[in-house]
């Protein structure tokens, strides 16, 4: 830190005009450590490329290599002759995705809006009843007795997107995105130009909160591509619903399963594990995974960045 | 007009309902396996039904788990008491662990079912298995699952690369004259001929200190690494071993100490791929070593006519398995794949009598196990089952999950006549003296958590020889120690001890 301010401080001596403005060293120190950064997030995707187009051969022989011996398509070949079940699963996923992101934001305002309006009698009950669901869980097998057999979230959809829906975190981030940018005079104000509560909440409120719903239709998302635990929790029989990343981790589970048993399966599990995917597969499903959100960043990041410097009153 | 169209709507779904009762009117049982690769079984299942609707008087509908997703459904479904869920697979080897299971009543008790329907079923298994599945469970002692005829005893082999071995000019007979403490010249000759990034001992850690040092798992043991070991007379089986019907601490005994010692050795010569020490690469590694024959000896747990396999097959060289002992019966194998009827199942009778006829019908073994004929395979001249593998790699369960395997046809990579002599050879099998007995770790579940914690940092590395057996070993027997070694010890040998009483 030291190292940092002691040159600006000499810039603005020497009579430099503007007071954003960083001397070259440390704006030279920024970019350096940015660059390195960026190279940290940057390399490990680099690196799954390159395993995912690496010989099967070359893996085995020299293991992970940024220079393997020799390059092969095999992997992509293998993920298009899987055909159907990947390029369903990847459309599930974004079926899940968007859906549930559209959803789950619409369900997070609503639920949020009530709890930032002072008037609202029963906040603080509504407030505590999403708070307390943070703190204590009802853990995996009541959960799953409850989507199941009550809700019937089995081998459909809506068990894939359902018990994500709410968030009692991204209620309290988008309630405190809303006390923060949306002052109570702007509701008044509203009012008393005649606006109804829908009105106020869909042209007034909205329009201003729109980082905030960004941000938060980001994680949500985010989690809803992720996810593979629901999967695995309540798709039985028909999996032609399951999402990409789940056709992934079911890989991944297999292998692990078959590592941690194969003392006690013998000749079953040296079968089994000769019919594992490869390791340029896997990462290959990936490539697959990350690029569509890799790609979707770039748009929310705008609303992030601009959540963090507009707000609806000025000055 | 409202009014008219309503009624019409009534009467129209009232209709409609009872047209589908009557079309539809056999229950639906689900069964949920194991290890299965299966993404497609529209063909088998509707075949299946139509062989089973007179026979069993029910539709079948199948979750098809796989080696990662299966204890964790399997275990949700039981504790929730899901009642969509009819059969269940379970064993004794994994966290679906038969024993703990059937105590706590998860499962139907079957004795009254197969005395009424399970004829067939008691003819096609063996006596011994039959009583290998009979347990404590909640509702006294009986029968809580159908075991499952395959491979049913252990047996730990040398799996020999004998077209590299005869290339450096040995024989398996000198293999076996030498013994694992005597390899040191046949690596060395290995390592200079193949060179330097060649590793010639391709061991699976934990399973060379069982073959070495003679001990054997015991059922109800912590998870993956195993605490406490019985030891065999590898001369006879079936009777007493070195210690006699005493579980010890593996890791205390002078055996354990000669084993990693030499290991060691060996590990330091250069002689182990350094990735087998690790958990995450260890198996892998083996799996790649075993695909490319980068190796000279190696270990496997050994089934019957596994070199035939295609994997085996597929290594291009000559493999011989040379077994450490004849091949012997303990709890864990004899509990090795089982079906159990879930507690909370509408249909008891009726997936019991699909239990019994999936174990004593060729027919429907066959079209479970392999798929349809003409899709999943066909038979050749000498009417062996040729695989179909485009259409397998849709579907293909785990063969040996399933149930009795000994009725399936022989394949044409297997031979004619390998059924037949696979069933021989796991009859002719001698049972442990202490067979049949299970570890209730119930009462040291704590000690038994803590205890896998420090076995899991210290045993692979030990074993593999990767760590130097004189700083290590004193400080993994220490953490042992501290961890509870000896209640764990306690409670397991008095339990044996009140086994044996009876």
């Amino acid at each position: 830190m030291t190292a940092i301010t002691p040159p600006a401080r000499k810039k603005i001596k020497a009579g430099s005009f503007s007071l954003n403005r960083f001397s070259t060293r440390t704006q030279a120190l920024f970019h350096v450590i940015l660059l390195l950064f960026s190279l940290l997030c940057i390399i490990p995707f680099i690196f799954v490329i390159i395993i995912a187009f690496s010989s099967e051969d070359s893996i085995r022989q020299i293991g992970y290599s940024f220079t393997p011996i020799s390059w092969s398509t095999d992997a992509f070949a293998y993920t298009f002759k899987l055909g159907n079940a990947l390029w369903r699963s990847y459309l599930n996923s974004f079926l899940i995705t968007i859906v549930g992101t559209v959803l789950s934001v619409a369900m997070t305002v609503l639920y949020a809006y009530p709890l930032y309006r002072r008037d609202y009698k029963y906040r603080k009950f509504f407030n505590f009843l999403s708070f307390f669901t943070m703190i204590f869980g009802g853990g995996l097998v009541p959960t799953y007795v409850i989507c199941k057999s009550v809700l019937g979230l089995s081998d459909n959809y809506a068990a894939l997107i359902v018990p994500m829906l709410f968030s009692p975190f991204n209620v309290i981030i988008m309630r405190t995105f809303l006390q923060t940018t949306v002052p109570p005079e702007l509701i008044e104000a509203a009012t008393i130009d005649g606006s109804g509560e829908y009105s106020t909440l869909l042209r007034i409120v909205l329009p201003v909160v729109k980082p905030g719903i960004a941000t938060i239709a980001l994680l949500v998302s985010l989690a809803y591509w992720n996810e593979w635990f629901l999967s695995l929790l309540y798709l039985n029989k028909n999996m032609s619903i399951m999402p990409l990343q789940y056709l992934l981790m079911r890989m991944q589970r297999n292998a692990d399963f078959l590592a941690k048993n194969s003392s006690m399966l013998g000749a079953d599990a040296s079968k089994a594990a000769a019919q594992l995917p490869s390791q340029s597969l896997k990462m290959a499903l990936v490539v697959f995974i990350v690029i569509p959100i890799a790609c979707a960043y770039p748009f929310f990041q705008r609303y992030v960045i601009a959540g963090l410097t507009i707000g609806s009153v000025k000055g | 007009m409202k009014k008219f169209l309503a009624l019409i709507l009534t009467l129209a779904m009232v209709l409609a309902a009872c047209s589908f009762a009557v079309a539809d009117d056999l229950p639906t049982i689900t069964i949920m396996f194991h290890g299965s690769n299966v993404s497609d079984d529209s063909a088998v299942l509707e075949k299946v039904n139509e062989y089973i609707a007179d026979k069993v008087g029910a539709k079948l509908e199948v979750i098809w788990g796989t080696w990662g997703d299966f204890d964790e459904k399997a275990v949700n479904v039981l504790t929730s008491g899901d009642k969509d869920v009819d059969m269940v697979f379970t064993c004794s080897w994994s966290a679906d662990e038969y024993n703990s299971y059937a105590k706590k009543g998860y499962f139907l008790k079957l004795d009254d079912l197969i005395e009424a329907y399970g004829a067939d079923l008691k003819a096609a298994i063996p006596e011994s298995l039959m009583q290998a599945a009979t347990i404590e469970g909640a509702e006294g002692k009986g029968i809580y699952a159908v075991n499952g005829f395959k491979d049913t005893a252990t047996q730990n082999t040398w799996d020999v690369n004998v077209t590299l071995l005869n290339e450096l000019g040995y024989t398996v007979d000198d293999l076996k004259a030498k013994g694992f403490f005597g390899w040191d010249e046949i690596f060395a000759k290995a390592k200079e001929v193949k060179g330097d990034s060649f590793y010639p001992f391709l061991v699976e850690p934990m399973v060379a200190e069982r073959m070495v040092t003679n001990s054997i798992i015991v059922a109800g043991d912590a998870g993956s690494t195993n605490l406490l070991s019985l030891y065999l007379n590898p001369d006879d089986v079936s009777a007493d071993g070195a210690y006699g019907n005493k579980l010890l601490n593996k890791f205390a005994t002078p055996e354990y100490k000669a084993f990693v010692d030499q290991m060691h050795k060996y590990y330091e010569a250069g002689y182990i791929d350094p990735a087998l020490s690790v958990a995450e690469t260890s198996n892998d590694a083996r799996t790649n070593h075993q695909k490319d024959a980068s190796y000279l000896i190696g270990t496997q747990s050994y089934a019957f006519g596994y070199e035939f396999s295609a994997d085996v097959l597929a290594r291009g060289v000559e493999v011989q398995f040379v077994p450490c002992t004849t091949p012997y019966v303990d709890t864990t194998a004899s509990q090795g794949a089982m079906m159990a009827i879930n507690s909370a199942s509408e249909h008891p009778e009726e997936s019991f009598k699909f239990l019994a006829l999936l174990n004593s019908d060729p027919v429907l073994m066959t079209l479970m196990n392999y798929g349809v004929e003409g899709i999943h395979y066909t038979l050749n001249d000498d009417g062996l089952v040729v695989f179909n593998d485009d259409a397998r790699a849709t579907y293909s369960p785990w063969t040996n999950g399933m149930g009795n395997v000994t009725i399936l046809p022989d394949t044409a990579s297997e031979g004619a006549g390998f059924r037949k002599s696979f069933q021989e050879y796991y009859a002719g099998a001698l049972g442990i003296p202490s067979l049949g007995f299970v570890f209730d770790n119930s009462p040291v579940e704590n000690e038994m958590a803590a205890l896998g914690n420090v076995a899991a940092q210290y045993a692979l590395a030990l074993d593999c020889g990767a760590v130097d057996p004189e700083t290590e070993l004193p400080a993994f027997l220490a953490a042992l120690d501290a961890a509870g070694m000896q209640t764990y010890l306690d409670a397991a040998n008095t339990q044996l001890d009140a086994y044996l009483a009876k």
